[in-house]
């Protein structure tokens, strides 16, 4: 062997530092297409988080509807449990008009844009990491690929970053990581739609000689081309000029709910023109 | 030979289970990430080829399904395990109390690599991240990590077993 043996973990060591670090810069620094071992993985991994997830949410309904009758009187569990399928009933079917509402939105948002669009479910969310991201059902077999808008019927949601076949990560525009362009409705003035985290969002690069309040609607300014213009990101809720710089500080909430999201469309175009 | 065709699938499924049921249990407060105590444990107790692709398999794992930014975890991963393995080398680390507050450590410097990845690389500052998730996990991770290392542990005598031939009959 050319190499001392004390040396191969060394070597091995390094080899694999400066490989992670070398994705990592290169990912870092552009937005690329998901490569097929990725996409091999997403493609695993979201039937299984769907199906945990179901089975899961299954425990948890069972637990809460029947466990607690055990012990009781025979009459008093054949009225609950009657009650229970009554509920289920009801619920079923309120599930269903609520459902039917939001699908209605998403279908009369849907026939408003311009563009080809695809609904998705969310099958999952990030609850405690970092990362604010959500998997959705729909990937590139569906015409999906990274860099898309995606809406709900309160606004926009964030853009892919990541597509399988069948499954997509989307980026939340709540997420730090996620910068937007846009513009006030009100003065028309523009900045950057940074992502705050739990926070919200806050507006960047928005000169002190502007007129800003509490109340003025964000809207996406389609400079950069993944957002077409006019779509609806949030409202701002604080405006601040105290501190030094050239920029005021703006807090902006987002229009869309993230917590109760469960339906989104993709809008498909092409991201180079934003068209 | 059985390590590596066992491993993808072992490493896949640890990050599966640790977003959905972990995270479901901790009741969205306190994000468990096991797969930095596997990681740890792959520096103390595994050599540098198996240990180093674990930790490299477990950070893409992990960057594909939980990350924004693809390499992130596979290089915190990569040298937080060689770090382990740095420090296996200087002390005697069987020890709980140091096996927990490593563990905390490495977490805190996770934290710590990711914060200073956002301010210097994406202009965002994520500080108040050290506090409301990062010191939370180094605590519940540096609690949880004897008795996750006891368990791989388990599973790695378990896995010997396996692999040991049975003694010929004459």
């Amino acid at each position: 062997m050319l190499v001392p043996r004390k040396y191969h973990s060394l070597i091995v060591a390094a080899v694999l530092l400066i490989l992670s670090l070398a994705i990592l810069s290169y990912s870092a620094s552009r937005l690329s297409e998901t490569w097929f071992l990725r996409k091999t993985v997403l493609e695993a991994a979201a039937p299984a988080e769907d199906a945990i997830n179901i089975s899961l949410k299954g425990l948890h309904d069972a637990w809460k509807r029947y466990f607690f009758l055990v012990g009781l009187e025979d009459e008093n569990r054949r009225l609950r449990k009657q009650n229970a399928s009554l509920s289920d009933q009801l619920n079923l079917y309120r599930e269903g008009h609520i459902e039917g509402m939001r699908l209605r939105k998403l279908l009369n948002l849907t026939e408003g844009l311009p563009n080809r669009t695809v609904a998705a479910r969310v099958v999952d969310r990030s609850r405690t990491s970092l990362f604010k991201m959500i998997l959705i059902n729909k990937g590139s077999a569906d015409g999906l690929r990274v860099g898309l808008p995606v809406l709900s019927e309160q606004g926009v949601v964030g853009r892919i970053i990541e597509t399988s076949w069948h499954a997509s990560q989307v980026l939340l525009l709540i997420d730090e990581n996620s910068n937007i362009d846009a513009l006030i409705q009100g003065s028309r003035a523009q900045g950057i739609l940074q992502g705050a985290g739990a926070a919200g969002c806050s507006l960047k690069y928005i000169s002190r000689v502007e007129e800003v309040q509490a109340g003025d609607v964000v809207l996406s300014s389609g400079l950069a081309g993944v957002f077409p213009k006019g779509l609806l990101l949030g409202v701002v809720t604080n405006a601040s000029r105290s501190g030094e710089g050239l920029f005021q500080k703006i807090d902006v909430a987002p229009a869309v709910d993230f917590g109760k999201l469960e339906e989104v469309i993709a809008l498909i175009l092409n991201v180079e023109t934003g068209k | 030979m059985i390590y590596y065709l066992l491993l993808p699938v072992l490493l896949l499924l640890l990050v599966i289970v640790q977003i959905t049921i972990l995270e479901l249990f901790s009741l969205g407060l306190i994000g468990m990430e096991l797969s930095l105590i596997v990681v740890i444990y792959a520096g103390f107790h595994l050599d540098a080829l198996r240990g180093g692709i674990l930790s490299l398999l477990l950070g893409f794992f992990m960057d594909c399904l939980t990350s924004g930014i693809f390499g992130l975890y596979m290089f915190l991963y990569v040298l937080i395990f060689c770090i382990s393995m740095i420090v296996e080398g200087k002390v005697y680390a069987r020890k709980l109390v140091l096996i927990a507050s490593f563990t905390g450590f490495c977490m805190l410097l996770e934290g710590l690599l990711i914060v200073l990845l956002y301010r210097f690389v994406f202009g965002a500052n994520i500080l108040y991240a050290m506090l409301k998730i990062f010191i939370p996990q180094a605590v519940v991770l540096g609690i949880l990590s004897p008795l996750i290392f006891g368990l791989l542990q388990r599973f790695e005598v378990f896995l010997h077993a396996e692999n040991r031939r049975p003694a010929q009959r004459i």
